[in-house]
């Protein structure tokens, strides 16, 4: 049985900036029905590691659900929260948060509730700055691609009672908001109340969380060439700075392959022609293709998370 | 009989994966391991 920490209710046009620690859960919880949640979450020790939607997204797809990550920037890049229970099943990680050059642009408000603005008033407690709201998890908001490659938002049929449970697996500021869009699809043409409680997780709850890989690329600020935050805000060149990108030079060494006449007719069935005459380009395609379909265990540029 | 040369040109990168490749069984040096992937990804590609 889990232990409920605080709750509260968060009404249209806020949000809440909430400590949520390693082993809590917090659950954000439809009151009405339909109602989009924009959410971003930073290290609470560091707020310079924030849950990422582009790395999020090639991990788990637009549209992340129960049983997945939400993960930190590289190159933090750890599992932050878990997603333990989803009962819409529908969240977004394609569309950045609204604002107010949204509504000004599309709709001529000279003011009005928008997702950018409610989460930095809501980090404001914290001491963050609008600069620092980052891309937005949006819950409870359905989206889909279009075939010309655009996203779109369609209306929801989120129910009272839909929650979706986030447990906190390194210790963070949780910040969700009720989305301020109540002249788009993304709430139903609503604004409504939604309701927040933070429990402590049990021990099952911890058990359910899988397993994802310590690597050493994982790096945290004690491994930076530049570890400390930049305080003002004009960027100024570093006369000291000497580059040290990694493994450069990049040096090429020829192999040569001698093909038998079954191995080149084989190469000339299935080489690309988008290379023309380039047999040694498109070998190479062949090769680190073939080595893509054989070994990589998730989709192509996204990291493997498995054991 | 050799009919047809190719030379593949790769960096160290490429080569430490092939390398690793390689290390782990798949064939016992960089030209084998080559002739395996063309001829595994014509199996799965070839029309």
């Amino acid at each position: 049985m889990r232990t409920v920490l605080t709750e509260r209710r968060l009404e249209p046009g806020t949000g809440k900036a909430i400590e949520l620690l390693a082993g809590q859960i917090l659950r954000i919880e439809q009151v009405e029905g339909g109602q989009c949640v924009d959410f971003n979450a930073f290290n609470l020790h560091d707020y310079k590691e924030f849950m990422h939607c582009g790395r999020t997204r090639t991990v788990h797809g637009f549209n992340p659900s129960q049983g997945m990550f939400l993960w930190s920037q590289p190159p933090r890049e750890r599992a932050m929260l878990y997603i333990l229970a989803d009962t819409y099943g529908r969240n977004d990680v394609l569309f950045p948060r609204c604002s107010g050059y949204l509504y000004e642009s599309a709709y001529g408000f000279d003011a009005h509730t928008n997702c950018h603005d409610i989460q930095a008033e809501a980090q404001r407690e914290y001491g963050l700055t609008p600069d620092d709201v980052h891309d937005s998890f949006n819950l409870f908001m359905n989206t889909e691609v279009s075939m010309d490659g655009r996203a779109t938002i369609t209306r929801q049929t989120s129910q009272a009672g839909d929650y979706i449970d986030l447990l906190a697996l390194v210790d963070t500021l949780a910040v969700p908001n009720v989305c301020g869009a109540d002249i788009m699809r993304t709430s139903n043409f609503g604004l409504k109340p939604i309701q927040i409680t933070i429990f402590e997780a049990t021990a099952e709850d911890l058990d359910a969380v899988p397993k994802t890989p310590i690597l050493r690329s994982q790096r945290t600020p004690a491994d930076f060439r530049q570890p400390t935050i930049k305080a003002d805000r004009e960027l100024r060149r570093d006369t000291a700075y000497r580059p040290q990108f990694t493994n450069v030079p990049i040096i090429h060494q020829p192999i040569a392959i001698d093909l038998s006449a079954e191995e080149a007719a084989l190469f000339d069935a299935v080489k690309l022609p988008q290379y023309g005459d380039d047999d040694a380009q498109a070998l190479r395609d062949i090769v680190f293709t073939w080595w893509e379909e054989r070994y990589l265990t998730g989709a192509s540029g996204a990291p493997a998370i498995g054991d | 009989m050799p009919t047809r040369t190719v030379v593949l040109k790769l960096n160290q990168q490429q080569l430490e994966l092939l390398d690793r490749t390689i290390g782990g069984g798949a064939a016992p040096d960089r030209v084998s391991l080559i002739k395996l992937a063309l001829r595994e990804y014509a199996e799965r590609h070839g029309k």
